[in-house]
């Protein structure tokens, strides 16, 4: 297993790097802004592009930019969104409105999903299965920013129950925060919870009737004790890696719901750096998501070993 | 070549809106100083003052785009410099004309006043002392005014924590802009252009090379001893190219290319020239452009090195005085706006802190956290989120408060108020519309612009209020023949069905002008705008001193009622009935206009009729240059065209044979292909340089046009009498002319540019010119642009009127019927939603 990991581990880093050049490649390949020629302007932009190794070969532009990570924990500053300001801070500082909301999301829908996939399987063909599994067609059906509009319409503008947007400052765990935030995490949860209860439902549908419960049930075990001991735990062989991938989400933010309560997070950032070739944010949100995308596979591979048995005793080979 | 006027106009624009918190009255500069301080202003003797209470009045606004860098001397968009706004202040600033600052001959709040604001007094001319005694400066010989203005500052200037500003703090910021080595974006904005202070290009590019434009024609500068060898053509500004264009070794085309370089450059993309060519056939002596040599050659000038901040035109000059030496004379309204622009001052040692070096290049990011913020303005930096929200509350060590400047007398009730009610100002960012509209109809923001399916239930509001815009929206036609021809014999093109050279007919595009109802077009697609009828928009300011708008005058009036066939005589010589009685739309007179194309593009043999039916057997096509995918706009636009036109032409040879449709997306090819007549139309306009409708006319008929490759200025005559003179030039000439080129008639010599002549004759010149080029039609006036907004009830305006120099006041007139509490109380009693 420490094999297997250092392994996978290993090749992570390959890949990362790999990413990363590509992408710093072709982002600095994208053409830069036309500059109006008789702009007085524009004089000062070209100098300044030249100080800044634009016109220098993209491999020596890489080797500089890796030396200045490596040497110093420089990622540059921003030329563009954020002129002169570090493009780390800026990152940093953002990414905590999309992690918070993310995570009170999160927190709730996982349980509340994979209970309603269990509630279904259950009781299966029933009109409880039939009423969950129609509603999370149907919530899984509509797109997220609708949702968005919805909640903000009833219950921010008409209920006046909620603010429209997110409060600002970086009280992130406070109750006002957190009544600012409700929107934002209400509207990001229903498709995550139709997923889950979809997912959950699907899984333990077909556990559930496997020839091996039969033989719990058959071994004496109560059909409580055989679904949470043996049902439930197959079921999560699909189940966990579907956490991470909403946790990896978590750092992702959602732009489209970030923009709609105004929630200053990493959602758009890259998009604005992209749109904007702004280089240095583009760059560190790249190698930032990379790594973290990376990571999350190697922890999910590496949680099937503690999940299923099976996958355990196979890396022993 | 057409960037360059549109960047020029919208730069300009840009300038005027920086820089219209400052300007004074022609006569000021006679004004005798006064100590810092002791503000001349007269002070309200005779007006109930209104004390506001200490309530807190909040301006709520929201943008899509936070601010992240109000550094002055490295913001680059509109966007970025909104705090700008309300955290810097200038020497001179605009107030309504009102009982205090009355202004002869001009109602109350019909115009502006400039008086002195962080100045202590109006400027000083001090020319002829300063040409004697720093021969640094290279004022002309000749000169004897408006080179070298002194100003006394106040004494009571303050950054927000209190630290005093004094001149030599202007002084060091103007270094720190145009210090070489930090690359400043806005350092160009003070050495480049006409209101540049002297010498500061030499102390910003010192020691590097640079393109110095040459300012005089070819055979003058030879005449002055320049060598055609030291010569160089933008050629990326005149030839409309850039670095794409390479030579047969792929090396790109640089900007600068000299006139005796021979490379040929661009053959890939079928414009190819050298820089040899260029100059041969456009600038050298006797070629046809040689006129345009200085707008397009110059020679590369190197800087020297070490050059000394004292040699730059700004030095302090007295007890707390500044005296101001530009490279061009400058007076009265541009002089205390653009030239005495202030907008560079900065916290210097706050500004030093912020200032990193990186791998050799310097970066800052003073202004760009309310740590890193400093302001002299009435408000300051309280708190800041990026991407989120920014708050500004009232800075109590601005002088304003207690100047007695910032004051005014209300019409309605005719007390004095002060200025600046609000005590906080809140940004928020807010991307979405809908939320925009929710909040602001919660009572949480202060306007809302109105969306086009708003216009319905709130264009009747009483809290409405429409913006006019810049820019006439026309409908740009092709007449390119040549092009035309091509396109038509093209191999998959049917001739036998479709026709594209009917465009070029007169009488067709005619029969589309008045095709067109344009006050219906604006109801059904855009609401917001108006109908437009003549090439220059309302906002045009002729004369700044005074606020006096182009639109307005006897001259533009009667240019239009000409144009438009309306004769003042039916409505009693009244000028302003007959040309509100102008639709533009006649389709009676359409019908004529269309059998007249008819007959000419039969004989022409443009089209046929072979089935001698009386209807043309092809039909024409006309392609509208899209940019992007088609918006709603551009589709309900290319709807009514043709509804409208097919509407007019029934019972016409074109009868069911105009059709309207989208060309591919054209990204920012769009407006190359309108020019080289590859697509067909497109509703365009032009935008910017407020305070110069003049410079319009060199727009309209400039050669390789804004709008078409195709039109020839230089052929169309004009013939006008000016002071009992009968004068005939092709309209570029009178264009040009208009604009400060001397034309030669008959052996005389004429300039009717700015200074040259009365604005009465200048106006004369530019009214016959805008109908003489709506005459050519080349492009069909169409849309007055604008917008509407409504406005909270917890507000309104002291003026109504909407002025394009105070827009309606800003901030500082804006007063409120609420305050907070109250507003929050009121807002509770209407159930949350308050109706408009």
């Amino acid at each position: 297993m420490v094999k297997y990991t250092l392994q996978r581990t290993l090749y992570m880093i390959m890949v990362f790097f790999t990413i990363t050049f590509m992408c710093f490649v072709l982002i600095r390949m994208l053409p830069l802004p036309v500059l109006p020629p008789e702009d007085v302007h524009t004089k000062i932009v070209m100098m300044r592009r030249e100080a800044l190794g634009y016109n220098e070969p993209y491999v020596v532009q890489f080797g500089i930019f890796l030396k200045n990570i490596f040497t110093k924990w420089d990622w540059g500053l921003s030329e563009i969104l954020y002129y002169g300001q570090d493009v780390w801070s800026i990152f940093v500082q953002k990414l905590p409105a999309t992690m918070v909301v993310n995570l009170y999301s999160i927190i709730w829908t996982i349980p509340v999903g994979i209970a309603l996939g269990i509630f279904a399987a259950l009781k299966k063909n029933t009109w409880v299965d039939y009423t969950i599994s129609t509603l999370t067609m149907v919530v899984i059906s509509v797109p997220s920013f609708v949702y968005a509009f919805l909640i903000q319409y009833l219950f921010c503008y008409k209920l006046q129950w909620f603010p429209f947007l997110m409060k600002g400052g970086t009280d992130w765990f406070s109750w006002p925060m957190f009544i600012s935030m409700v929107p934002a995490i209400l509207s990001l949860s229903f498709g995550t919870i139709a997923g889950f209860a979809r997912t959950t439902r699907a899984e333990l549908t077909e556990v559930l009737t496997s020839e091996f419960m039969l033989l719990a049930r058959t071994k004496g075990l109560t059909k409580t004790q055989a679904t949470v001991r043996h049902a439930l735990r197959n079921c999560f062989v699909v189940i966990v890696p579907a956490i991470f991938g909403q946790f990896i989400g978590i750092l992702g933010g959602s732009l489209i719901i970030e923009g709609i309560f105004g929630i200053p997070g990493v959602g758009g950032l890259t998009l604005k750096a992209i749109t904007g070739l702004d280089y240095n944010i583009f760059i560190l949100s790249t190698c930032f998501y990379t790594a973290i995308g990376l990571a999350a596979s190697l922890v999910v591979d590496i949680s099937y070993g503690f999940i299923d048995p099976r996958i355990r005793m196979g890396s022993k080979k | 070549m057409k960037g360059k006027k549109l960047v020029a106009m919208l730069l300009a624009s840009v300038m005027c809106v920086g820089l219209l918190a400052g300007c004074g009255p022609k006569d000021a500069p006679n004004a005798t100083p006064t100590p810092g301080g002791e503000n001349t202003q007269p002070v309200g003797a005779n007006y109930e003052k209104v004390e506001f209470d200490d309530q807190k009045y909040t301006y709520l606004m929201s943008v899509s785009i936070l601010p992240a860098n109000w550094n002055p001397h490295t913001y680059q968009t509109a966007d970025d410099a909104v705090p700008l706004d309300y955290m810097t202040d200038s020497l001179f600033t605009a107030v309504y004309n009102d009982a205090l600052n009355p202004v002869d001959g001009m109602d109350p709040y019909m115009g502006y006043k400039l008086i002195p604001a962080m100045a202590a007094d109006y400027p000083v001319d001090v020319t002829a002392e300063v040409k004697a005694a720093r021969p640094e400066f290279n004022i002309p010989e000749a000169a004897t005014s408006g080179y070298a203005w002194s100003v006394k500052l106040r004494d009571d200037l303050k950054w927000d924590d209190g630290t005093p500003i004094t001149a030599q703090d202007f002084v060091d910021s103007l270094e720190r802009v145009l210090r070489g080595e930090l690359l400043n974006y806005r350092a160009a904005d003070y050495y480049d252009g006409s209101y540049v202070v002297a010498n500061a290009d030499k102390y910003s590019l010192q020691g590097t090379t640079s393109f110095k434009g040459l300012g005089m024609t070819v055979a003058a500068y030879l005449e002055q001893g320049g060598k055609v060898e030291d010569l160089y053509i933008d050629a990326y500004t005149f030839w409309n190219c850039d670095e794409s264009y390479t030579d047969a070794d792929g090396n790109p085309l640089s900007q600068y290319v000299s006139v005796l370089d021979e490379t040929v450059y661009g053959e890939a993309v079928d414009d190819a020239f050298s820089g040899k060519e260029l100059y041969d056939a456009y600038f050298a002596p006797g070629a046809e452009y040689e006129s345009m040599a200085g707008d397009y050659m110059g020679t590369m000038v190197e800087y020297e090195a070490d050059y000394p901040m004292s040699n730059v035109g700004l030095y302090v000059s007295g007890d707390n005085e500044l005296t101001f030496v530009f490279r061009n004379a400058l007076d009265g309204f541009y002089l205390m706006t653009y030239g005495m622009s202030t907008t560079y001052l900065v916290k210097t040692d706050l500004y030093d802190s912020c200032l990193t070096e990186r791998e050799g290049v310097w970066s800052s990011n003073y202004n760009s956290s309310v740590e890193t913020s400093a302001s002299c303005g009435p408000y300051k930096l309280s708190d800041f989120q990026r991407d989120k929200s920014m708050h500004l509350v009232k800075n109590e060590n601005w002088y304003g408060w207690d100047s007695g400047i910032y004051t005014y007398v209300d019409p309605s009730d005719g007390k004095q108020y002060d200025m600046y009610q609000s005590t906080d100002i809140d940004i928020q960012y807010v991307q979405e519309a809908a939320t925009n509209k929710t909040m602001f109809l919660a009572g949480q923001l202060m306007t809302y612009g109105l969306q086009a399916e708003d216009f319905d239930q709130y264009r009747s509001s009483e809290f409405c209020y429409a913006i006019p815009g810049q820019s006439v929206f026309g409908l740009v036609m092709n007449g390119y023949m040549k092009v035309l021809q091509e396109r038509e014999a093209a191999s998959d093109f049917d001739k036998n069905t479709t026709d594209l050279e009917m465009m070029s007919v007169e009488a067709f595009k005619k029969a589309l002008a008045v095709s067109i109802d344009r006050d219906d077009m604006c109801a059904s697609v855009s609401p917001a705008r108006s109908a437009g009828f003549g090439l220059i928009g309302t906002r045009y300011v002729y004369d700044p001193e005074t606020g006096a708008l182009y639109r307005d005058t006897p001259q533009a009036k009667k240019a239009l009622c000409d144009f438009y066939s309306v004769d003042p005589a039916n409505y009693g010589g009244d000028l302003d009935k007959a040309v509100a009685a102008i639709t533009g739309f006649d389709p009676e007179a359409a019908v004529g206009f269309f059998q007249q194309a008819f007959e000419e593009g039969i004989e022409k043999g443009y089209i046929t009729d072979n089935d001698g039916d009386g209807i043309s057997d092809q039909t024409v096509t006309i392609q509208y240059a899209l940019s992007a995918e088609a918006s709603a706009f551009m589709e309900k636009t290319l709807a009514y065209l043709n509804e409208s036109i097919g509407k007019a032409a029934t019972g016409t040879p074109f009868e069911g044979k105009i059709k309207f449709i989208f060309s591919a997306v054209l990204g920012n090819k769009w407006s190359e292909a309108i020019q080289n007549g590859t697509a067909d139309c497109v509703l365009a306009g032009w935008s910017g340089a407020t305070m110069d409708p003049f410079g319009f006319a060199d727009t309209w008929t400039a050669d390789r046009s804004y709008w078409t490759n195709w039109f020839d200025s230089k052929a169309v005559s004009m013939t006008m009498t000016i002071k009992g003179e009968e004068l005939t030039m092709s309209l570029r000439d009178w264009a040009e002319c208009l604009n400060g080129n001397m034309k030669t008639v008959n052996g005389k010599e004429y300039n009717f540019g700015y200074g040259q002549v009365d604005v009465e004759t200048r106006l004369d010149i530019l009214a016959e010119c805008e109908k003489t080029v709506m005459g050519a039609y080349v492009t069909l006036p169409m849309l007055a642009d604008g917008s509407m907004a409504l406005l909270s009830q917890q507000v309104y305006y002291v003026v109504e009127e909407f002025s394009p120099i105070m827009i309606r006041g800003g901030i500082q007139y804006l007063k409120y019927n609420y305050s907070d509490t109250e507003w929050a109380e009121y807002v509770a009693s209407q159930g949350g939603t308050l109706q408009y």
